[in-house]
């Protein structure tokens, strides 16, 4: 069991002397196996919650834990995709992959199987002893997410994970990461600007408002796939046509405007 | 991949620039040629002409000068920086390294470092002599002042330009102990490093010079030395130019071992 809880959580960054509150009471639960999404205006504090979920940041109160054990590190267990990729320049595609099975001791022909796998479903054939600076930003995007799906870890914490990829390539690791998560669901807390990809992935969406973040809203899209059965849907712009998703998006659209600054147009 | 950066216009560039080298190079030659054997514009007490250079070299390959042949003088004195240098930056790369990482290593050595860092290299060589008198083991010990430097400050460096999402990266990947300093620390900081293997080896041989310069047995610094001495014009330039030689060999193979140790960096 691996839900995510944040418990009244609130962050302060100091900067130049001067107090800057950027999370102000934050309490939330992603529950086992579920996949929520998280929009808001830039400099909400998103990255802020992922980063406090990954172990990478500290609440100055309140409390963050998973499957009911406080965050206090980092570990293969809540894999990471960061917004920047980070991934080893000095590793090929297949050793920065493989890198984080290794350092949790799988044996050797494990992980050739689960590596070749992932590289397969991510359509990096091919590139497997490519540097990252040899491929587009695109293709580093997709290593990035295949080491972490690789850990196959309880709990996916992802930041604008399709951030710096084309439109067609994006609609097919959402239609791809849909797959993935109703054939092996877990726990998964994913941060977009796209508020089409935050519907069409997630069973909730959060809504934040800007900077002191808090939560403005937590609309249930799961209710609504289920009773208007998306699932049948093949394909993601078909499920972009529902009336019911149309309503979804537009809903929180208004949401997300009423949080832009009168002078953040 | 590699040819990424070389377009056809730039490959073309490339040879002209080859050739213009070239061209500069032979207009150099005839007018030394022309001011000193040809005119005696300028006499051969000051600068020497062509013939006296050859004939100088052959000198010193053949019969020897200054108590040795051309290959012992460059060889010893090549022997004295590898192990000057190689004893640097044996201690100095480990040790900027982890300076870089731990505050408490930084905390502790920085004030020695900071203290030893504005002296010049050659300052210590009469230290050296007092300690260890006038053979090799003083000049290697200046050679390791002149080389440590370099080595800790551009580890050092390293270290601390390291993306920090990196090294979140490997905190979530479980990276942990020796396998963090190999896989992560050390490739990271790998240019860095390499800057300063470069910057040390050229104080290696500028250290060394001067080293023998005060007195030597043998090698490239007594060659320049006698020649001085003898007033020996041709011989000089022989020592002068080997001595580039001997340098630009080691950073040339300092950068094959680079582009070996750091293929990524490459196209
Ligand atoms: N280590 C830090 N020190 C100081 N301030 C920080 C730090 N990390 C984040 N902040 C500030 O906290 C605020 C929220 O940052 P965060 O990265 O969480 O925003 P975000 O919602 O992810 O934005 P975006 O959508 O642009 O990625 C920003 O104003 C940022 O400047
Ligand atoms: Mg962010």
């Amino acid at each position: 069991m691996s839900n995510i809880v944040f418990d009244a959580v609130t962050r302060v960054f100091r900067r130049d002397g001067k107090d800057f509150p950027t999370l102000d009471g934050i309490s939330l639960e992603v529950r086992d196996r579920e996949f929520v999404a998280i929009v808001g205006p830039s400099g909400c504090g998103k990255t802020t919650c992922l980063r406090m979920a990954a172990g990478l940041e500290f609440p100055t109160s309140g409390r963050v834990s998973v499957g009911g054990k406080e965050v206090t590190e980092p570990g293969p267990d809540r894999a990471v995709v960061f917004q920047q990729f980070a991934l080893f320049p000095w590793k090929t595609v297949w050793d920065n992959i493989d890198f984080g099975l290794r350092n949790k001791g799988v044996l050797e022909a494990e992980r050739r199987r689960r590596v070749g796998d992932i590289i397969t479903l991510m359509g990096l054939e091919g590139y497997e002893s490519a540097f990252p600076h040899q491929l587009s930003g695109g293709m580093q995007q997709r290593v990035a997410i295949a080491r972490a799906y690789v850990l196959d870890p309880d709990v996916l914490l992802m930041d604008e994970p399709f951030g710096a990829l084309d439109a067609q390539t994006r609609t097919v690791m959402q239609e791809e990461l849909v797959r993935l998560a109703r054939k092996n669901p877990r726990t998964v807390l994913f941060i977009t600007h796209a508020v089409e990809e935050a519907v069409y992935l997630s069973d909730r969406v959060v809504v934040m408002s800007r900077r002191p973040g808090t939560i403005r809203e937590v609309i249930d899209v799961a209710s609504v796939r289920q009773s208007e059965n998306w699932d049948r849907l093949e394909r993601i712009e078909e499920v972009m046509d529902q009336d019911s998703f149309v309503h979804l998006r537009t809903r929180i659209w208004k949401l997300l405007r009423e949080q832009q600054a009168p002078n953040d147009h | 991949m590699a040819t990424a950066r070389s377009t056809p216009g730039g490959a073309s560039r490339g040879r002209r620039a080859v050739w213009v080298g070239a061209a500069a190079f032979a207009v150099a030659l005839v007018l030394w040629y022309v001011l000193t054997t040809l005119t005696g514009v300028i006499g051969s007490a000051r600068f020497p002409s062509p013939p006296e250079v050859f004939a100088a070299f052959r000198q010193l390959a053949l019969d020897g000068y200054a108590d040795g042949r051309l290959h012992q003088h460059v060889l010893h004195s090549s022997k004295l920086v590898l192990m000057g240098f190689a004893a640097a930056v044996t201690a100095g790369v480990p040790l900027g390294l982890a300076m870089g990482w731990s505050r408490r290593v930084e905390a502790f050595v920085n004030p020695i470092f900071l203290t030893i860092r504005p002296v010049p290299p050659l300052a210590w060589i009469p230290l050296a002599i007092v300690w260890l008198g006038l053979g090799d083991a003083a000049k290697v010990m200046v050679i390791w002042f002149a080389a440590f430097v370099p080595s800790v400050i551009n580890a050092y460096t390293g270290v601390r330009s390291i993306e920090p999402y990196l090294l979140e990266a490997s905190r979530m990947l479980g990276v942990r102990g020796w396998s963090f300093v190999r896989e992560v620390l050390l490739p990271a900081a790998l240019p860095h490093i390499f800057t300063g293997l470069r910057l040390s080896l050229q104080a290696s041989w500028t250290t060394l010079v001067a080293a023998e310069l005060v007195g030597a047995a043998l090698g490239l610094g007594k060659v320049l030395n006698a020649s001085a001495q003898d007033i020996f014009p041709a011989m000089i330039l022989i020592g002068m130019v080997f001595v580039g030689i001997a340098g630009g060999v080691m950073t040339c193979t300092l950068a094959l071992v680079e582009a070996r140790a750091a293929p990524w960096r490459q196209g």
